[in-house]
């Protein structure tokens, strides 16, 4: 049995009531001995391309509306899925550490490993929904932490419409709030100068002085990467590039 | 190459419709022409760079990685009597690529994962040739996938190769000698050459079923 577009093919075609929903169940593990159109155009007369494209356009419209929100909000979900997993894993391997009892230390162990894998296969699916959301902001700062600034903000707009020195500190407002309220007594005060952008590699890797310059230039890229997936979502391939290149020169600056 | 002229040393596609992604139209002897900017189009840059693909004008292609539409829009010109099946599996650029199909007649826009071609085996009839640009690991995989589904014994395929989307630590070169020679593998090669300079870290691979 093969199922096709505008029907279902056994022996003969039954030609399917509604041609949407033969559409989208257009599914065949075998490949298929004849040619579709073939048949099509034998059933649907000289109208089957103008039957099969009206019906593409009207399917995708649907998927598109429904797609674009429903991965963002997977994604958001699976951003603090992921928190709460590594916070899990922290708290098992500190009580662990007290335990006397090995027996039951061992199965801890047991249980940690587990948890890590769940981990991984959250990191995975991650990955693969950053790529399609945002995929420079994916390129740029990675998709963990793409994600995780995605979720911060709230959604892909709110990142895209924030500044770039937001994009900057953001998940280190308390010590930002602590500088400028010294600031404004007249003491000396430290300006944080990242926030979660730490996690990202080129900012952690490099000496404490160069930290700054590589946080303040990523985060001005991240900005532009997410106004692009929000506004038009193709991969723009010089983007990554340059941070790269601003790693590189930062790394072997005096 | 049919419907295809280069004026000013640019690269131009014969076409009755209007600008699609904000390119120039230039209009010679009473026709209209959409500009093909080499750098936003591997296709442009192929055929910038000398070398031809032979079109009848009346081809079904199955077009993988379609994007927003941009390289699309001028193959549509091109085979403009023939069938484009657009796969793309991201939506915010669809949202672009489905305004190319409601106003071209021979683009059929499918939001689907081109990893995944049994879920579309039921739409997509056997086509003449497969041009492929996903940028993504696994790109030889979903090439063979595609034409096992697809590509007609006499079909050909044109795969674009982005280094960095298959390995971004190592040395391109090593990437692409590794492609080829799994693709030399299940397909016979008829060419292949790189993109430089309009694209860095590209190459193209022309090949046909053995």
């Amino acid at each position: 049995m093969y199922r096709l577009w505008f029907g279902v093919f056994e022996n003969e075609l039954k030609l399917a009531a509604d041609f949407k929903n033969g559409f989208v169940s257009a599914v065949n593990k075998d490949l298929i001995p004849f040619n579709i159109a073939e048949i099509g155009t034998k059933v649907l007369g000289k109208d089957y391309y103008r039957i099969l494209r009206r019906v593409a356009i009207e399917v995708a419209e649907k998927k598109v509306r429904e797609e674009i929100s429903s991965d963002e909000r997977s994604l958001v979900a699976l951003v603090k899925a992921l928190d709460s997993v590594e916070e899990i894993i922290n708290v098992l391997k500190k009580k662990k550490e007290d335990l006397i009892d090995d027996a039951i230390s061992e199965r801890f162990d047991e249980a940690i490993e587990q948890i890590k894998k769940l981990r991984g296969e959250i990191e995975k699916e991650i990955d693969a929904f950053m790529a399609k959301v945002a995929p420079n902001l994916c390129e740029v700062a990675g998709a963990k932490l793409g994600a995780k600034l995605i979720e911060k903000f709230g959604s892909l707009k709110k990142l895209a419409f924030a500044s770039s020195n937001k994009i900057q500190i953001v998940g280190a407002e308390k010590s930002l709030y602590r500088a400028i309220a010294r600031m404004k007594r007249g003491k000396e005060a430290k300006m944080p100068k990242h926030g979660i952008i730490f996690l990202h590699g080129f900012v952690r890797n490099l000496p404490k002085k160069k930290r700054g310059k590589m946080a303040r230039f990523l985060a001005s890229k991240i900005s532009i990467a997410a106004k692009i997936d929000y506004f038009r979502g193709e991969l723009e391939e010089e983007l990554a590039e340059s941070v790269r290149k601003r790693y590189e020169e930062l790394r072997r600056e005096k | 190459m049919r419907n295809v002229r280069i004026i000013n040393g640019i690269p131009a596609t014969k076409s009755k419709y209007g600008s699609h992604y904000g390119e120039k139209i230039i209009e010679i002897g009473g026709e209209r022409y959409r500009e093909w900017i080499p750098w936003r189009s591997k296709l442009s840059a192929l055929i910038l760079k000398g070398y031809e693909i032979e079109f009848r004008g009346d081809e079904k292609v199955l077009y993988l990685g379609a994007s927003s539409g941009t390289t699309l829009s001028h193959l549509a010109d091109i085979i403009d009597e023939g069938v484009i099946y657009a796969v793309e599996y991201s939506a915010k650029p669809f949202i672009k690529l489905l305004k190319l199909a409601r106003e071209r007649e021979n683009v059929i826009p499918l939001l689907c994962d081109a990893s995944k071609p049994w879920l579309y085996s039921g739409i997509v009839e056997k086509v003449d040739f497969i041009y492929q640009d996903v940028a993504q690991r696994n790109q030889v995989d979903i090439l063979k996938a595609n034409a096992d589904f697809f590509l007609r014994n006499d079909g050909s395929f044109l795969l674009m190769v982005k280094a960095k989307s298959i390995d971004s630590t190592a040395e391109p070169k090593e990437v692409f000698d590794k492609v080829i020679e799994r693709i030399s593998k299940d397909f016979l090669i008829l060419e292949t050459g790189t993109l430089e300079p309009y694209h860095k870290d590209h190459i193209f691979i022309l090949g046909a079923k053995i």
